[in-house]
């Protein structure tokens, strides 16, 4: 009686076995074809593995990174982001115009370019694309792309060029072409709302990439299979044609030790996001890591000033002077993660060092502190006519390892006197509080994104604004970064965003946020897209 | 008859209350699934872009239209939309139901196989260590958290033993180990129960008589006392079935499963009020129509019950 389920158990085991064996026997022939000389290997399957699922395939919503990983591998786009030069490069875009004041683009396309519906991609459906990108279709609650601004409308020229206007200088438009969020889909596809964009409808979402969507089973995995016919990367690429891998099984596994155990043990191939606290014991058992760099807004602390208690820049200064950054990076985080040195990552574009007015001086805090009347009270929190120097952050979920980082910056703080509580919320409560200067006075976030105008995104008032500004000044700054037709005056324009934001010690910027991935090592050929999301169209298997 | 159509009115009663008090609860929490969704930074849309979609949405109307709104969906069995993940409600439970159906009934078949093994061993093994051994496990067993048991089974007999595959699996092999995480917490208080109620059965006087008219041990515990030990038994297995329904989404999420458990998950964290809604009379009905087969089975068990079943309706 008790032995039957264990006879089965073994039958089970014994089955595997056999298979894992022939499977392996399998690769074990297509590896003396072809790796011993290190050339990529056509074929193979890859298990992938996700963190959360996937929410909508509308190319505008690919910053989550669920959405952009899908998105990256079954689009292509009119033009390529180098992702080491971050240099525009052709993809489905031979050559481009663009007028003087940036009003004004001419894209000529490739004429050879189909989506896997069949169907061609043409001067009239890139057209489609970006009308509905730049203009969003509120009757199919489809919205308006981030990364596009001051967008007028299109004009197909002839069945190979398209133009696009602009009511006011969109200098960022070329690089706004290249990256998911213009990622080019088919016409009946951009007829879909976009609830109909969301999980469950992802094999009929057709676009042009190296790989389609074939299976789905909501919220826990997603078949993508290689285009045969794929014959239009990005020109600038050596590899041409197909993709090397056949079939790619990702299969969502939120639970992160389920994740990190699945890939040491050899089940999965390649798996994106290793917590910071797993990174040794990934690369012990001999995963490699990749950690690309996000290239946009650090990860740091907005400070709301207008906040009655930071109102002050001292007090803000003394904040930033407060918080050890080194330390933080030390104890919580690894190498892949460096200490930022102004409010955009040194590997984004317009950056400029800051770190002279980022330097953790306790010292410093505490003499700035005294001078902005916040005294010292018998529990050790400065307080000023009664009020206590008590400021509220609540941990961001989408941030790693946020509530371990806000808790040293607490302790770190209670050095100079100054009171941070860490608060954790659910979902609703902190979509809602995040608003409030008065609630929040300290907001935890990021943004990853290859673009000059990524500070405007995230510190304008009609934008993400974090700092729930009321500094027209500084709109006017961000807007002069986003509306400058010269490529040159636009780094400028940003440095400039950088050092007021400095000086004004609007931002506490923390580290230079990765993303980090672990993959075994006979995953050959790993890249990502230039905000770290990954490219399988490299991808081979060396095994 | 009548007792039939009094249980099925208090069952309508009951889902009826609970959709009311679900919708209640889930109007009054701050913030909404909108908010949570388009107001991520991830989508960067200005406050006028949110404004429309909360119109397109309808997520402004007062609360009392949206009840009517939704009672009359529910009734004409549309569930209306995930907020979250943009699929319809119908569609994600349709897709989530059988495979949370598959995991809860093997469970339950497993959770009492094992129940009966520990009720039978501790009474009928012949070593007295291994009888108080054995009358130990369930406490240890409902002790166990489900979440560490997942992640401890999955570590020894995937990651190191490699005898289930946790990814790629096929569906059987799929099913091994959740459905023993599961089996075990609910089997602990089942197996309490019943050898408690073999314990005071088996001192019942009936039981004398059988067994002074010659009846072996095993003929006694299997016909006689067991028989009577199921009533208390199987009202227990109802109550279970909450334990099943909060295991399932630690299960379903531990081992990456669809299901409803996890859709449950994602729906809390997103505060998806629809989906939340649909679950919340899913549940509802399942135990409403649970406890009213319960109570159907009792006179079946217990012919003494039916009598006084006639007597108080």
């Amino acid at each position: 009686m008790t032995r039957s389920p264990f006879a089965r158990v073994t039958a089970v085991s014994a089955a595997t076995l056999t298979l894992a064996l022939v499977v392996s026997g399998c690769a074990a022939e297509t590896e003396s074809s072809g790796s011993a000389n290190g050339e990529p290997v056509v074929g193979g399957d890859l298990t992938y593995l996700e963190y959360q699922p996937h929410t909508s395939l509308y190319p505008p919503a690919g910053g989550f990174y669920p959405n952009g990983a899908l998105v990256n591998n079954v689009t292509d786009r009119l033009t390529y982001q180098n992702p080491e030069t971050l240099e525009i490069e052709p993809w489905i875009a031979t050559e481009w115009e663009v007028n003087a004041d940036a009003t004004q683009y001419t894209f000529e396309l490739r004429d050879d370019v189909t989506f896997s519906d069949g169907t061609p991609l043409d001067a009239e459906v890139v057209a489609k694309n970006f009308d509905t990108y730049g203009l969003g279709n509120t009757e199919l609650a489809l919205t308006v792309s981030e990364a596009i601004n001051n967008y007028d409308h299109s004009e197909v020229v002839d069945a190979d060029t398209v133009a696009f206007y602009f009511s006011a200088p969109a200098p960022g438009f070329l690089q706004a072409t290249s990256t998911i969020n213009s990622g080019l889909v088919s016409a009946d596809t951009l007829d879909r709302s976009f609830e109909d964009f969301g999980a469950g409808n992802s094999t009929e979402i057709i676009g042009s990439g190296p790989f389609v969507i074939t299976a789905e089973t909501i919220g826990t995995d997603i078949t993508l299979e290689a285009r045969d016919d794929y014959d239009w990367a990005p020109a600038s690429l050596e590899h041409q044609g197909r993709a090397y891998l056949d079939t790619i099984n990702l299969v969502v596994t939120p639970e992160d030790s389920v994740r990190i155990g699945a890939l040491t043990s050899g089940q999965a191939d390649y798996a994106r996001y290793v917590q910071a606290f797993d990174e040794e014991q990934v690369e012990s058992s001999g995963i490699t890591l990749y950690a690309p760099q996000t290239r946009g807004v650090n990860n740091s602390l907005s400070i709301r000033f207008t906040n009655p208690l930071v109102s002050d820049v001292r007090v803000r200064q003394a904040l930033v002077a407060g918080i050890n950054r080194e330390e933080i990076v030390e104890t919580i985080f690894t190498d892949n993660y460096p200490v930022a040195t102004s409010s955009l990552s040194s590997s984004a574009l317009g950056y400029k060092d800051e770190s002279a007015l980022l330097t953790f001086d306790p010292e410093k805090a505490r003499d700035l502190l005294d001078e902005a009347g916040w005294v010292e009270g018998s529990d050790g929190i400065r307080e000023k006519d009664g009020v206590a120097l008590s400021l509220d952050v609540y941990v961001a979920a989408p941030q790693p390892l946020s509530q371990q980082t806000l808790e040293l910056a607490s302790q770190q703080l209670a050095d100079i006197g100054v009171q941070l509580n860490v608060k954790a919320a659910d979902s609703g409560s902190y979509a809602a509080d995040i608003k409030d200067p008065l609630k929040t006075p300290l907001y935890h976030s990021m943004v990853g994104r290859a673009d000059l105008d990524v500070i405007k995104s995230q510190y304008h008032t009609k934008n993400r604004n974090t700092l729930l500004s009321d500094d027209a000044h500084l709109d006017e700054l961000l807007e002069l970064v986003a509306g400058e037709a010269d490529p040159d005056t636009r780094l400028e324009r940003s440095a400039d965003v950088q050092d007021y934001l400095a000086e004004q010690a609007y931002v506490i910027p923390l580290f230079e946020e990765p993303q980090v991935y672990g993959a075994a090592p006979y995953v050959k050929g790993i890249e990502f897209e230039s905000v770290g999301r990954p490219s399988f169209y490299d991808v081979w298997l060396d095994r | 008859m009548r007792f039939v159509l009094s249980r099925v009115g208090q069952a309508a009663l009951v889902l009826a209350a609970a959709f009311t008090v679900a919708f209640i609860l889930l109007q009054s929490l701050p913030g909404d699934a909108i908010l949570i969704k388009f107001e991520s930074p991830e989508l960067g849309l200005s406050p006028q872009q949110i404004a429309d979609i909360r119109q397109s949405y309808g997520a402004d109307v007062p609360p009392l239209q949206q009840f009517v709104h939704t009672v009359l969906g529910f009734l004409g069995g549309d569930f209306g939309y995930s907020v979250q993940k943009g699929a319809p409600v119908l569609q994600l439970l349709a897709e989530a139901l059988p495979e949370t159906a598959k995991l809860a009934f093997s469970s339950i078949v497993l959770a009492v196989v094992l129940a009966v093994t520990i009720a039978f061993l501790s009474t009928r093994a012949h070593f007295a260590w291994l009888r108080a051994f054995v009358r130990a496990l369930p406490s240890v067993f409902v002790s166990v958290p489900v979440f560490w048991l997942g992640i401890v089974l999955i570590q020894v007999f995937s990651f190191q033993l490699n005898l289930v595959p946790v990814i790629g699996a096929s569906p059987l092999q799929s099913l091994i180990l959740p459905v023993i995480t599961l089996a075990v917490p609910i089997s602990a208080p089942l197996a309490q129960i019943l050898v408690r109620s073999i314990d005071e059965v088996s001192l019942q006087p009936f039981v004398a008589v059988t067994r002074s008219k010659g009846a072996s041990e095993n003929w006694i515990l299997v016909r006689t006392i067991t028989r009577n030990a199921l009533v208390p038994t199987l009202t227990i297995a109802g109550v279970l079935l909450g334990e099943l329904i909060g295991g399932a989404v630690v299960t379903e999420t531990v081992f990456g499963r669809a299901g409803i458990g996890r859709l449950t998950e994602q729906a809390v964290s997103a505060q998806d009020t629809p989906v939340l809604q649909a679950v919340v009379v899913l549940s509802a009905l399942t135990f409403v129509v649970v406890s009213l087969a319960v109570d159907l089975l009792y006179p079946v068990l217990d012919p003494r019950l039916t009598k006084r079943a006639g007597v108080t309706v």
